[in-house]
């Protein structure tokens, strides 16, 4: 599993995107909260659209990625590390269905799923910046248990 | 809702979401005792033999921010100490010793001494003080089970 090349990013670079998410989606509750369930609808459906971007173009080409190596990274020291961008892709799949089953539930007419399912997100993009929690590396694993992911035995390989 | 209580709310999500990412970070590496099983490099389908002082089991999945940081860690920590041998055991394509060890997350890593016992069981990210002063009591004392749960 060494071996395959895969891209490889700056671990801070999706942790500074987790922050503007964060911020993002705790407005989100808060406009919900507040009862302009227009703007909090609004503002979901951008970040869905952005969380599908990321996991569709993955987390290296993600415009808080690019906004990242453009603006930040130059003051920052050199990373000590750098890691396989596919966690925090599947990180942005994770935030894409939470964010999306809010939308379209708010569209439907349950105006309170957007600011749950805002929270949700929050709670998750929150760790992930502050704590470099990731909670999709966990939910891959409990896939991988169930059975949802990757059946069948095949060999593994050991390093 | 006026936005003075939403604002509170907020607040309290903000906090309970804090506490728990300490809880999550002040449990990352903690060494709790291991179930005594042994374990041989077949139940994980290991080509590598075990080390004969000790070995460290690493679960990984393909999937995983800290599983390749933990691998270079412990394949250091082996190298220094002469019979102790790390294996990393890639979870993906595996959800039956997932299972039948119990992970619920990754990294995981066992500490078996040389008898394939599992000694120690690591949740996350290890720390290397930690896994030597557990490496070291095992060398120290091979046949009683390890109960102390050294530092944290």
């Amino acid at each position: 599993m060494a071996t395959t090349p895969r891209p490889r990013l700056d671990p801070r670079g999706p942790r500074f995107g987790a922050a503007i998410t964060a911020s993002v989606l705790l407005t989100v509750v808060f406009l919900s909260l507040i009862g302009a369930s227009v703007a909090a609808v609004v503002l979901l459906a951008a970040l869905t659209a952005l969380f599908a971007w990321g996991a569709l173009a993955g987390a290296g080409r993600h415009p808080y990625s690019v906004l990242f190596k453009k603006f930040v990274r130059p003051r920052l020291a050199p990373p000590t590390e750098l890691e396989d961008a596919a966690p925090p892709t599947f990180a942005q799949g994770v935030g894409l269905a939470v964010t999306l089953v809010g939308l379209i539930l708010g569209l439907a007419g349950v105006p309170d799923a957007v600011g749950i399912a805002a929270a949700a997100a929050f709670v998750a993009a929150f760790l992930n910046a502050v704590f470099d929690y990731c909670l999709g590396c966990q939910i891959y694993l409990l896939l991988v248990r169930f059975g949802v992911l990757n059946r069948g035995g095949r060999t593994l390989e050991n390093v | 809702m006026n936005p003075l209580e939403a604002i509170g709310l907020l607040l309290a999500l903000l906090a309970a979401t804090t506490v728990l990412g300490l809880i999550w970070r002040a449990r990352q590496g903690l060494v709790a005792s291991g179930s005594g099983d042994v374990i041989m490099p077949a139940d994980v389908a290991s080509s590598i033999a075990f080390g004969p002082a000790a070995t460290l089991v690493q679960f990984s999945t393909e999937l995983c921010a800290r599983c390749p940081g933990t691998r270079r860690l412990l394949i250091a920590v082996a190298e220094q100490r002469p019979g102790v041998v790390h294996v990393d055991v890639d979870l993906t394509h595996r959800a039956d010793l997932a299972n039948r060890y119990s992970v619920l997350q990754t990294p995981t890593t066992l500490i078996l001494d040389g008898s394939g016992r599992v000694r120690a069981r690591v949740g996350g990210a290890p720390n290397r003080a930690d896994i030597s002063a557990t490496l070291d009591a095992i060398a120290q004392n091979t046949s009683r089970p390890l109960t102390t749960t050294p530092g944290s």
